[in-house]
């Protein structure tokens, strides 16, 4: 059950599990509570939450009965933080790229001046 | 903490003052390749492997200025001259360890005498997982901080 990024993704891969995240991110929630708005049975609500707890991105309390779902934030932060961390890589890339292409167009231009 | 919608997956675009056919070649030929995408400040890199069709793969090695071995691999899905590309991404350490593999996909669309370029990337499992490689990354992004600041 340690941090993984790779499996906080495929958890959020899929829009449910997205969508009871963003519930959850309103406050606590039964499987109860959680199948009615989703149109589920309350086994398919509860395999969802078993795949978030195991990411680390919910915890369960402890109550037998109920065992209310709650938003684990720090999963879902380190998440956020890689994927920010290659949008940044990315867009400096394409910096380069800009001025890669800028000079040899220039280059290019200058050969066939001089052709003339 | 609020979710957002787009939290495991990216999307970028950007227009380059080029033809579409002249950024493709950038993206995917060697003699270009080595001259924009370059190595950060202090950071050694070597293009181990670079196998561009569909199959094929890359490996590029990095080593830190502390002397610490980095590459970046992946397989290329798709590569559709001068449109497409599509291909996986991910960085293993000298452990072997690697980071959740990610689909990056590179669209270009001609804009005259300009290119549209899209790059959209989703975070997903399966080679990494099947591996068993993966485990405690959190560690792993302090040392992809520093080579993205180090660009």
């Amino acid at each position: 059950m340690a941090d993984n990024l790779t499996t906080t993704f495929a958890a959020l891969a899929d829009p449910t599990r997205r969508a009871i995240l963003a519930r959850l991110a309103t406050g606590e929630a039964t499987v109860m509570d959680l199948a009615a708005p989703f149109a589920m049975s309350q086994p398919a609500v509860s395999r969802h939450l078993k795949v978030l707890e195991n990411a680390g991105l919910i915890s369960r309390g402890r109550d037998a009965q109920w065992r209310p779902a709650r938003l684990e934030g720090s999963a879902l932060k380190d998440a956020a933080d890689y994927l920010d961390k290659y949008r940044t890589f990315w867009e400096r890339s394409f910096d380069k790229l800009d001025s890669y292409l800028d000079t040899i167009q220039a280059k290019e231009q200058k050969n066939a001046r001089r052709k003339k | 903490m609020p979710v957002e919608r787009n939290e495991h997956e990216l999307v970028l675009t950007r227009t380059f003052n080029a033809p579409r056919e002249l950024v493709y070649a950038a993206w995917t030929e060697p003699q270009h390749l080595d001259k924009w995408q370059g190595a950060p400040e202090g950071f050694t890199v070597t293009v181990e492997v670079s196998d561009i069709r569909t199959g094929g793969r890359f490996r590029i090695g990095m080593r830190s200025p502390q002397g610490q071995d980095h590459w970046l691999e992946g397989t290329y899905r798709e590569v559709s001259p001068p449109e497409k590309l599509v291909f996986t991404h991910a960085w293993v350490d000298e452990n072997g360890k690697s980071s959740p593999e990610t689909l990056v996909t590179i669209s270009f669309e001609a804009r005259g005498e300009k290119t549209a370029l899209t790059l959209h990337q989703t975070g997903f499992t399966s080679d990494g997982a099947r591996d068993g490689h993966v485990e405690g990354w959190t560690s792993q992004l302090d040392r992809f901080t520093q080579y993205v600041d180090s660009l």
